[in-house]
């Protein structure tokens, strides 16, 4: 088969966060892992070309993916092979939503990442096989890889033996018992013994160890974002006050304050009263402003980055985040106030 | 020994009309002495409806919802509210079971979900299944919201008081009589000790919820009589998530506590229950489920069952105290709500417990489609489904009232889809 393999900046040796900012481009033959892959793979299956996006460009731009797409096919591809990512995050999007619009183009696409990957969901149904959490697991992942791509040349297709990561869909049902008798049940089969029953499985929550402070707070530019749903009066762009599926951005060049009446919470999960009254509490623009003229922060970025938490499902926060942070990165970014409800 | 016997009286059908009364499961609404009981500066006018299982019904933006009780002339339930708390406790109280009493129509916090009588949402809702006297209101000129909100639950209680209290001296269909819970150091011929811990919500105005008429804001956990939150101890101001609120109705047939009395003396002793608030600080959270799982074990439990009210915050509260309850040695197990996208493929838990167990109630996210109906209460537009309050429409399990019920009233759960199928069907089309 003829592979078209996607690789961020940092795995093609372009550079790593000061170059995430480039766009995408088409390199000939084998770049970075693409050369261990090609030896996995053996003389059957060729990487013709390998395609290459910086991190911050291709994960805050959702047209990145189709013109990627679109190179794959000129130049021939058979299969279009995204990744490994690992854990990373901008990485794992862009994979995601590269496979995805590939089947979509009728491409077939096969990523590689961890399956905790905040990407991962947006795979939709394409292949995505199993990496390591870290670089560390490089080899065996592509041992995975190149099996996967073996199997898939035959026309099958890959199950969870293959190291395909299932999103096992949470499905929910009506069942004849309520569930404080079943409550009552496993209290009961845990008190006999049986310690491993239970209806969701527990644990398994990220830890998110904190950033460096900011060296030199008096020359970085600081965002403002906020998961308080804070938009222009009449929520022109109608944000969800639950359950969000998106982000908005708002331009604040040149305000001083956010005015009362202009603004306006569309947060169905708190009394908005008092951020209505005034928005600078929710989204502390006037404070950020005086410290800005006060020499504290060297700049506020432009804009401000919204969506709403009230309800919203954690795959989406965590998807929001990835693109929070490749587009503040890439606008130069140091530091994010981050003003939760 | 008893310490108090429910006077169940089954009510299979209602209806308006001049006077209340209750003769062989029939329950009339007097329609003025109704609107009376809502006699408040606050309100400028209400309205009486009612609403059976079945018919093509649908209530839009329901508030709080209350099973009609009374312990007879001498008045008792709704302590701090409608009776003095330094009252005889117990006794006997009259219980109109398969009725309920709700208050529907525009209230700002309010977050807007549904109740319909048939179909699909019925089946989800507890409050598909009752028959339903629905008061519709106008807030007067010049009141506020605030007030206009205390009025209308003044009124719920004085109307459920009301209506029970026509059943009174109709002989009951059935006398269930309840015990008082299993005190430390009794023997327990071997059984282990279970016990409830119910979470309120206390956030302030419109997130609140009472306990002798005072908000829990601020309290440290307490046990608590399961008698007198039968009797209406506990009585909600809460209006948050729909799917997720425990009204009133819910405390006064608390389900954990129900369970654990049908399997008392046989698989386990019953231990009481413990009344915790939510608050909003992690700090608080930490202190209050720290002071949960103590109270817990100087109250002699093996076990809790530990439950909430609300979501995101509310979790936490969940998976602190099921934390520090199995750190004391305790078994916990926690009732949470799914959060995992409408195609159930996201992380379920929003924040969960490193220990312990969790039974699910449902996905909050997940889409039910529920079919045109023929009449709507409570308001003419459906907002979060942009449609008119009759039409088909498409909404998230989260907005059918109770249907993810944090304490357990409701029949869903979830499964994974690949414990199902076992390695098939995940090639998709590649």
């Amino acid at each position: 088969m003829r592979i078209v393999h996607y690789v961020n900046q940092f795995y093609a040796g372009l550079g790593g966060e000061a170059e995430a900012g480039i766009g995408p481009r088409a390199l000939e033959g084998t770049v970075g892992p693409g050369r261990l892959l090609s030896q996995l793979l053996g003389d059957e299956h060729e990487i013709v070309v390998t395609l290459v996006c910086g991190d911050d460009y291709a994960a805050s731009n959702t047209a990145v993916a189709e013109e990627l797409v679109g190179m794959a096919r000129e130049a021939g591809a058979e299969l279009l092979v995204a990744g490994p990512a690992f854990g990373s995050g901008r990485y794992g999007l862009v994979c995601a939503r590269l496979v995805a619009a590939a089947e979509a183009a009728g491409l077939p696409a096969l990523a590689s990442m961890h399956p905790d990957n905040p990407g991962i969901s947006d795979a939709g149904g394409a292949p995505v096989v199993a990496a390591g959490a870290s670089s560390r697991q490089m080899r065996p992942t592509l041992q995975t890889v190149a099996a996967a791509i073996a199997k898939l040349a035959t026309g099958a297709n890959l199950t969870v033996a293959d190291g395909r990561v299932a999103r096992a869909a949470r499905v929910g049902q009506l069942v004849d018992q309520r569930a404080a008798a079943r409550a009552v049940e496993l209290v009961l089969r845990r008190l006999a013994g049986d310690r491993e029953s239970t209806e969701v499985p527990v644990g398994g929550f990220d830890v998110v160890t904190p950033s460096a402070p900011v060296d030199k707070l008096a020359s970085a530019t600081v965002a403002l974002v906020t998961e308080g749903a804070l938009v222009p009066a009449g929520n022109p762009d109608r944000l969800e006050s639950a359950r969000a599926t998106r982000w908005l951005r708002y331009p604040i060049e040149g305000m001083d304050s956010l005015a009362s009446g202009k603004w306006e919470s569309v947060d169905g999960g708190f009394a908005t009263t008092a951020a209505n009254a005034d928005p600078n509490r929710i989204v502390p623009l006037d404070t950020v402003r005086r410290l800005e003229r006060d020499g504290v922060i060297g700049r506020l970025h432009n804009e401000l980055l919204v969506t709403v938490g009230n309800g919203t499902q954690v795959a989406s926060a965590r998807r929001f985040g990835v693109e929070w942070a490749a587009e503040l990165r890439k606008a130069g970014v140091q530091a994010a106030i981050l003003t939760a409800t | 020994m008893p310490v108090l016997r429910r006077m169940v009286h089954e009510v299979r059908s209602m209806e308006i009309g001049a006077a209340t009364r209750y003769e062989q499961h029939q329950l009339v609404v007097g329609r003025e002495q109704a609107q009376a009981l809502f006699a408040d500066p606050a309100l400028a006018a209400v309205r009486v409806h009612v609403a059976a299982p079945g018919d093509p019904t649908r209530i839009i933006a329901p508030l709080d919802v209350v099973e009609p009780r009374s312990k007879g002339p001498g008045g008792g339930v709704f302590p701090g509210w409608m009776a003095p708390v330094n009252r005889p406790r117990g006794g006997d109280t009259h219980v109109l079971r398969g009725a309920a009493v709700l208050a529907a129509g525009y209230l700002p916090r309010n977050q807007e979900g549904l109740i319909d009588m048939s179909g699909p949402a019925a089946e989800r809702s507890p409050f598909g299944r009752t028959n339903n006297v629905v008061i519709e209101f106008d807030r007067a000129d010049g009141a506020s919201w605030q007030e206009a909100e205390v009025a209308l639950r003044r009124g719920l209680l004085r109307l459920a008081v009301h209506l029970a209290d026509a059943a009174v001296d109709a002989p009951p269909d059935v006398v269930e009589e309840l015990a008082a819970p299993h005190r430390p150091g009794m023997s327990t011929g071997g059984l282990p000790r279970v016990g409830a811990i119910t979470n309120l919500q206390t956030q302030g105005a419109f997130k609140d919820v009472f306990v002798y008429g005072r908000s829990m804001a601020g309290s440290l956990p307490t046990l608590f009589d399961p008698v007198e939150i039968e009797d209406g101890a506990v009585v909600s101001g809460q209006y948050g998530h729909p799917a997720l609120r425990n009204p009133t109705y819910i405390h006064q047939n608390n389900p954990v506590v129900a369970e654990l009395r049908a399997r008392d003396g046989q698989d386990l002793c019953f231990a009481g229950v413990v009344l915790c608030p939510e608050p909003v600080e992690q700090a608080d959270k930490e202190l209050v489920s720290t002071h949960a799982a103590w109270l817990c074990r100087a109250a002699g439990f093996d076990a809790a069952i530990v439950t909430k009210e609300g979501a995101g915050n509310a979790d936490n509260d969940l998976m602190l105290k099921v934390d520090a309850l199995e750190a004391d040695g305790l078994t916990a197990v926690a009732l949470y709500a799914e959060l995992s996208g409408a195609d159930g493929t996201g992380p379920p838990l929003v924040a969960g417990p490193r220990r312990g167990a969790v039974v699910s109630t449902g996905n909050y996210d997940q889409r039910v489609k529920l079919p045109a109906v023929e009449r709507a209460l409570g308001g003419t537009r459906l907002n979060i489904a942009d449609a008119e309050a009759t039409a088909a429409v498409d909404v998230p399990t989260a907005a059918i009232l109770g249907a993810l019920s944090p304490l357990g009233a409701g029949w869903l759960t979830c499964r994974s889809e690949q414990q199902q199928l076992a390695g098939q069907k995940l090639g998709g089309a590649a």
